[in-house]
């Protein structure tokens, strides 16, 4: 201290004004803004967390929770942990088309079997099943203008297993007003179901090893199996561009390109054999393609009203299994005060059948190469309306809730129903409820 | 601790913001995008691309498992056994 | 004190533009936005009241969580600061060197034998002599890395915290907008351009504790305000004033100080700085300003 002069009046308005240049950081409005997003942002989690719950009527019910934590270093680092714990159960269609008659079906498992009443559409049961769904990513300013990131997911449930990577660059321009970007991912997923992997239009064996009469045999069961586990590959590239149109607007196009080979088969889903009176005589296990390569491009766009935000986007995908489908989802955010907001939601969606589609396989007729009466890849169509409801609470935290209505109409793309299959349903529609909480601190 | 208060001003803001208008419109016409301190909207959460995250992460699994398609706005290949 | 405050931010339309007022740091806070856009001026005003409340949250000693009590709570022990804590650490420092020691972030132990409650109390000098002990910048050791600060001692960021919130929160408005903006956190103010083109900021400055005395009204065209002193928090004995200015050397108050100085300067903790230092000089406050060639306004 002996070492600091006698204080001359010029010495403490200049050191102050070194020493205030130092606290606050150089006067650059550039510098001014990196440095404001740095202190705010560093040092802290932020937690995202939801809770969500899909129930379909009379078949599949589901319950969902996402934790994800965030968190933000120098440099505009940033680390996003996420954890999905999923849980399934109830009954979900086989393929088999409705009788007049009760049906009966083998477990995948080849131990027991279910019954379905006249004219029902027949659902298999067994489905329970509890995911477990890891991701990780890293995401970093690499260069001026560019931004890197990469992630890797691993996913865990009973009887499958998926392993990923992706990684993302993003190239800003126009005073990043516009934005590129190239991403890459890649997926191994190995399926070791319940029962092991079908042989493709193998019939569907009798049960064995109950109590119950004209049982079946492990030898006849495993006859019809063509090994235990199989595996499947998703390699996906994707273009983006993102331009800012004006201070209220912003458009996004992506196209995508993905191209997955493999056991793209369902080992649960089966077809009807059925004779020309329409009664099943036997069931097949499905046959798909082992390779699937899928295009999309997709555009949204975002608008700031005076208060409402609008969201609309719009996606065109076709594959080579001569599927292709439009969807078209919009939002619209309304404040209702400073603090809350809802959200009406409505979402479009149609796809054509898959060019091996069938509802049922005719003894009348070969047996294609490839078939599936899996109704999720015939003709459809689908809608979701939903309302969410948001608040910032006192304390700076976000809660929401979610409750949509989603419906699925699949469609009779031209397949002529003989004798008994007119008078039953073999289109069914599905309903379901999505309910959600959302809670951010 | 002091409070304070401000004398209501009145000249000249019409002129002012009338000519600021004029600006805007005509830097706009020029090319698409704004300038930094324009962001004050396009800043907001609820205007990013993807504003919910978590709501989008619930609904592409759900659409994945119930529809053909997936993706198209981040990448919707495999990940689960659902479909 | 740690029961938290409920953070509201309230938006006022005014004739040429917004207000948005919160509370923080035990002060009504303002930030004044000359534009009709009133999204953008909730957002600001959002944006501002967040980063002030950090700042509170971070370095406020009533907040059980803070940075500051976690330092003193650290009984000796070295504990791991950020940059922006090493960077506040650092101007404290200067601050003590240039006041020559009387200007001290450890002194604040001392309102254990002050209160400055307008009685008589005057504590006795062995009690004052005793809590000495527990002051003294010197004895603290930092870098960027961390602080050690001996058992005993505390530190209070109070002097500056506010000052160092204003400067901030106009950081945050200048690369948000180009609009002109006054933030007023207590009536520590600064703005970041004429409200119009060559028409000042009218700022009122009510002289704290002065009940009978009519606001003095100021023009700013852009820079910051800040006042030291408060008319309420005093002691008198013996018909001698005892300020609540108190030299950190000595642990007594500085006697025939002003009672408040409002100084201009380009930053706010600057002002802040300047007004306190000034205080300290006592009955030397005006002179060591005017020599300074600093804009100040005094009340004796």
């Amino acid at each position: 201290m002996q070492l600091i002069n006698k204080k001359t009046p010029v010495n403490i308005k200049a050191a102050l004004t070194i020493a205030t240049s130092a606290l606050l950081g150089t006067v650059s409005v550039a510098g001014h803004t990196q440095e404001s997003q740095k202190v705010v942002e560093e040092s802290s989690w932020d937690f995202d967390t939801a809770f969500l719950y899909y129930s379909e009527s009379d078949r599949v019910s589901a319950a969902e929770a996402i934790i994800n934590a965030k968190k933000t270093f120098e440099n505009d680092q940033v680390l996003n942990l996420k954890l999905t714990i999923d849980s399934l159960t109830g009954a979900s269609a086989n393929g088999a088309t409705a009788q007049p008659n009760v049906q009966t079906f083998t477990r995948p498992s080849g131990k027991g079997s279910y019954q379905t009443q006249a004219n029902a559409t027949p659902l298999d049961d067994t489905f329970k099943d509890t995911r477990v769904q890891l991701n990780a990513q890293w995401t970093q300013p690499l260069a001026q203008n560019y931004t890197g990131s990469a992630g890797v997911h691993i996913s865990k449930e009973y009887d499958y297993l998926s392993l990923g990577l992706n990684g993302n660059l993003a190239y800003d321009f126009n005073n990043k007003n516009s934005t590129f970007s190239v991403g890459l991912s890649y997926f191994q997923d190995t399926f070791e179901p319940e029962g092991g992997i079908p042989v493709a239009f193998a019939s569907m064996p009798l049960a064995y090893g109950s109590e119950e009469i004209d049982s079946g045999s492990k030898e006849a069961f495993d006859a019809t199996r063509r090994t235990d586990s199989d595996d499947k590959t998703t390699a996906d590239i994707m273009l983006g561009f993102t331009q800012v149109i004006n201070r209220r607007m912003l458009m996004q196009f992506n196209y995508s390109y993905s191209k997955v080979d493999g056991y793209l088969s369902d080992p649960f889903k089966v077809l009807s054999l059925v004779d020309d009176n329409g009664i099943a005589q036997d069931y097949r296990y499905e046959n798909r393609p082992d390779s699937r390569v899928k295009q999309s491009l997709f555009a949204q766009t975002k608008y700031h009203f005076e208060q409402n935000v609008v969201d609309v986007s719009y996606r065109y995908m076709w594959d080579d299994w001569k599927l292709d489908s439009h969807t078209i989802d919009s939002k619209l955010r309304i404040p209702l005060s400073n603090t809350s907001y809802i959200e009406p939601h409505i979402r479009f969606y149609q796809q054509t059948a898959a060019n091996f589609y069938q509802p049922f396989l005719s003894q009348s007729q070969e047996i294609p190469e490839f078939a599936s009466a899996d109704y999720r890849i015939g003709e459809m169509s689908a809608y979701t309306v939903g309302l969410k409801y948001g608040v910032k609470l006192s304390d700076g935290n976000d809660l929401s809730f979610r409750l949509e209505y989603y419906r699925q109409d699949p469609k009779d793309a031209g397949h002529q129903a003989p004798g008994a299959l007119k008078n039953v349903d073999l289109y069914e529609s599905v309903d379901a409820i999505i309910a959600q909480v959302s809670y951010s601190f | 601790m002091s409070v304070l208060y401000y004398r209501p001003h009145r000249t000249s803001l019409f002129k002012y913001s009338v000519i600021s208008l004029a600006i805007t419109l005509a830097s706009g016409c020029s090319s698409l995008g704004v300038q930094p301190w324009e962001r004050d909207l396009l800043a907001k959460d609820e205007m990013a691309l993807t504003s919910s995250p978590l709501d989008a992460a619930l609904d592409d699994h759900i659409y994945f498992s119930k529809e053909a398609s997936s993706g198209g706005k981040s990448f919707g290949g495999g990940g689960c056994g659902c479909n | 004190m740690n029961k938290q405050p409920i953070r509201n931010v309230e938006l006022l339309t005014t004739d040429d533009g917004h207000c948005i007022r919160f509370d923080a740091m035990a002060s009504p806070c303002e930030v004044i936005v000359a534009s009709k856009d009133y999204q953008l001026a909730q957002t600001l005003g959002k944006l501002i009241a967040d980063e002030v409340w950090r700042i509170e949250d971070k370095y406020s000693r009533y907040k059980t969580n803070s940075v500051c009590s976690a330092i003193n709570k650290s009984n000796g022990q070295a504990l791991v600061i950020d940059h922006e804590s090493y960077l506040l650490l650092n101007f404290a420092d200067t601050c003590y060197q240039l006041s020559d020691g009387v200007f001290d972030i450890t002194s604040g132990v001392l309102r254990h034998v002050w209160q400055f409650d307008g009685s008589d109390s005057i504590p006795c000098d062995a009690a004052v002599q005793q809590t000495l002990v527990n002051i003294g910048w010197h004895k603290i050791s930092f870098n960027e890395q961390q602080i050690v600060m001996p058992k005993h001692m505390e530190l209070d960021f109070g002097g500056i915290g506010k000052e160092y919130a204003v400067d901030r929160a106009l950081l945050i408005a200048n690369e948000f907008t180009e609009l002109p903006v006054l933030v007023n956190l207590g009536g520590d103010l600064a703005a970041n351009k004429p409200r119009e083109p060559n028409l000042p900021w009218q700022v009122g400055i009510e002289h704290p504790g002065f009940v009978d005395r009519k606001p003095m009204v100021v023009s700013l065209l852009k820079g910051a305000l800040a006042t030291s002193g408060d008319a309420k928090r005093f002691l008198l004995k013996d018909n001698v004033r005892y300020s609540h200015i108190l030299n950190a050397k000595t642990g007594w108050p500085v006697l025939q100080a002003p009672r408040s100085i409002t100084v201009a300067a380009p930053q706010c903790i600057q002002a802040g700085i300047l007004a306190t230092l000034a205080l300290m000089k006592g009955e030397q406050a005006e002179s060591f300003l005017a020599e300074q060639e600093i804009k100040f306004w005094a009340i004796r």
